[in-house]
């Protein structure tokens, strides 16, 4: 057995080697008649929701996992977290087949769905805290240290003893994320744990996360159509279109691959002068003007503006984390 | 190879299982406790009907002194024997096994399946249902009524083996329950499939010699040996009111410990085809 795949050896705390899933998924046409035929022979499709997936995470790394909806991202965690078994390939976590699903390894990592709620509705989250504590057989000295330490990381000393229905969206996913590090998860996979939450709500996750990844060391995926949330908190960036790997690298390597374009922002005394027009794509605003170049015509644009009468300011600045994203995604979208 | 950590990889033992039992017990209680209206409601309702029950039998018991050869107090042990273990199949397990299908469909089973336990027992025993426990107790009067009534003495090898035959009825029915559900995960909506837990509860409410019509016999076979049904309540009522035979009592036991492996079977290949629905 080599040293990458034994059990809390120290090897990468995530390896995964061609992973592949296929679903088959019913087709049905619409009408009644074309259901009475499905009743007899139904008609199925295949699927592949993941197709070759290799990639490998060390431990205390927080990666991104990008990509449309439908590109595979969850059925990939899932198959980590030991949820789904693969079509072929294979994974490690931990050292641990996740399907395997062996307590030892579900006692050391954590997986949380920002659409999903695992608390119970009716009673206050302390209480679904408490029998988490029975479920992982925490010790009580160190449940109560780990949980004073989570509530306050979080800021939610007083809603602990309110019923979980009566949280705000916020206030819950915060309780959720409690709940699912009060054993203390060497592997942390998140599913678009901000989903929904204001930019406050969104930043002190953020914050706490980081601060959780620090503190233990712990290895987290995380998904998430926020830019900001990948900004904040992962160097490193995995992204999948159409269930294919299409990146793996830093966040900054996705903007020079795929930002092909970059922003002037020109800042003029008064009025912004006509004619910018022709340098490309042209934004106004008030005295400012925004040019979208793409990178090689910058050199020869900005040496013609400079000379523009009651020019004030001028900055070239990377698009939009989103607008890059976006289009990485659309890169992939011509493949099958 | 097990893991480094001291508290990691160890196996749990039976105690921590019913530690966590207890635990379930408490939070379902506070829960129902947020609900007392609901609570009442159900009790007093279960009341009603167990009167009318009790007011049928007792107007045929007027007009017979024998139904297939149980008497009237016979007959109201039986009806004990019912309550009591109908509620305690709904007061442990069935609400749990009824919902695991919406576990399935709305995907939330993904958070049994991620913790480090049995899976069977956390979806088995995650609510236990208190509002149903008062049947466990007035199951618990009627057979104590019966006994006293009947005023035969009770011989620690009745005792043994009502309860012996109890805890067999109720791994049957839980098996049994547990195969419907297990279901859920390939045909998703599987409501169809739990009328069926209606027919068997069904089954268990009355004698099983009451199928001894020619044209009866080949039910009472098919639910005795085929899908023992009709051990579940009456195996216990007669080892303690009417005959205590030993045959049909190890055919109980043998097919309750058979039917426990095969529903954990079932149960496991089920969750090796879950899917998990998308988030």
């Amino acid at each position: 057995m080599s040293q990458g795949s034994q059990k809390g050896g120290a090897g990468p705390a995530i390896e995964v080697s061609h992973l592949c899933r296929t679903y088959k998924v019913a087709q049905k046409k619409a009408g009644l008649l074309a259901s009475l035929r499905g009743l007899w022979k139904g008609e199925t499709r295949t699927v592949e929701a993941v197709r070759d997936v290799s990639f490998r995470i060390d431990p205390g790394e927080m990666v991104a996992f990008l990509g449309p909806n439908g590109a595979g991202k969850t059925t990939t965690l899932k198959m980590l977290a030991g949820l789904v078994y693969p079509t072929s390939g294979t994974a490690r976590v931990l050292g641990y087949l996740p399907w395997e699903r062996e307590d030892s390894f579900r006692r050391q990592f954590s997986l949380v769905m920002g659409q999903k709620n695992q608390l119970w509705w009716d009673l206050p989250a302390a209480d679904s805290f408490e029998l988490h504590r029975e479920i992982y057989s925490l010790e009580r000295a160190r449940f109560d240290s780990t949980l004073g330490e989570l509530v306050e990381l979080f800021g939610v000393d007083k809603l602990t003893r309110q019923p979980v229905r009566e949280l705000s969206l916020g206030e819950r996913m915060k309780m959720e994320l409690i709940a699912s590090l009060l054993h203390e998860p060497k592997v942390l996979l998140l599913d678009e744990p901000t989903i929904g939450l204001d930019v406050v709500a969104q930043g002190t996750i953020q914050r706490c996360l980081r601060e959780y990844n620090l503190r233990k060391r712990a290895t987290i995926i995380l998904t998430s159509h926020y830019m900001r949330d990948v900004e904040a908190l992962c160097s490193r960036v995995l992204m999948i279109v159409h269930g294919a790997l299409q990146y793996d690298g830093q966040l900054s390597g996705l903007l020079d691959r795929f930002g092909r374009s970059k922003l002037v922002r020109l800042h003029f005394e008064e009025t912004v002068p006509h004619g910018l027009e022709r340098f490309g794509e042209c934004k106004v605003n008030g005295p400012v003007a925004e040019l979208k170049l793409e990178k090689s015509q910058i050199a020869q644009v900005l040496s013609s503006v400079v000379d523009l009468p009651g020019l004030v300011d001028l900055s070239v600045q990377d698009p939009p984390l989103e607008d890059v994203v976006a289009m990485a995604f659309g890169s992939g979208a011509g493949k099958p | 190879m097990t893991g480094g950590g001291k508290d990691i990889g160890g196996r749990r033992g039976l105690g921590s299982y019913f530690r966590l039992l207890g635990a379930f017990g408490r939070f379902s209680l506070n829960r129902e406790l947020a609900f007392r209206g609901n609570f009442l409601m159900k009790v007093l309702l279960e009341v009603v009907w167990l009167g009318i029950l009790l007011l049928f039998f007792h107007t045929i018991f007027r007009n017979t002194s024998r139904i297939e050869g149980w008497n009237e107090y016979q007959y109201l042990f039986f009806l004990g024997c019912y309550y009591a273990l109908e509620g305690l199949i709904e007061t442990l397990f069935l609400e749990n096994c009824v919902e695991f299908g919406e576990l399935v469909r709305t995907g939330n089973l993904d958070f049994f399946l991620l913790k480090p336990i049995d899976e069977q027992f956390l979806v088995s025993f995650r609510h236990i249902d208190w509002s149903t426990a008062p049947k466990v107790v007035i199951g618990g009067a009627l057979m104590g009524v019966g006994l006293w009534e009947l005023g035969e003495p009770v011989t620690a090898g009745r005792i043994a083996g009502f309860v012996v035959a109890l805890l067999s009825g109720m791994a049957l029915a839980y098996s049994f329950l547990l195969i419907l559900a297990s279901t859920a995960i390939w045909m998703v909506r599987n409501q169809s499939l739990m009328e069926l837990w209606w027919l068997f509860s069904s089954l268990m409410r009355y004698p099983r010699d009451i199928y001894e019509e020619p044209w009866a016999v080949m039910i009472q076979k098919v639910f005795t040996f085929l899908l023992p049904a009709l051990l579940v309540v009456s195996v216990p009522a007669e080892a303690m009111v009417r005959v205590l035979d030993s045959a049909i009592l190890a055919w109980t036991v043998f097919a309750g410990l058979m039917m426990l492996g095969v529903s954990r079977w079932v149960f496991r290949r089920a969750i090796r085809s879950y899917r998990s629905a998308s988030s």
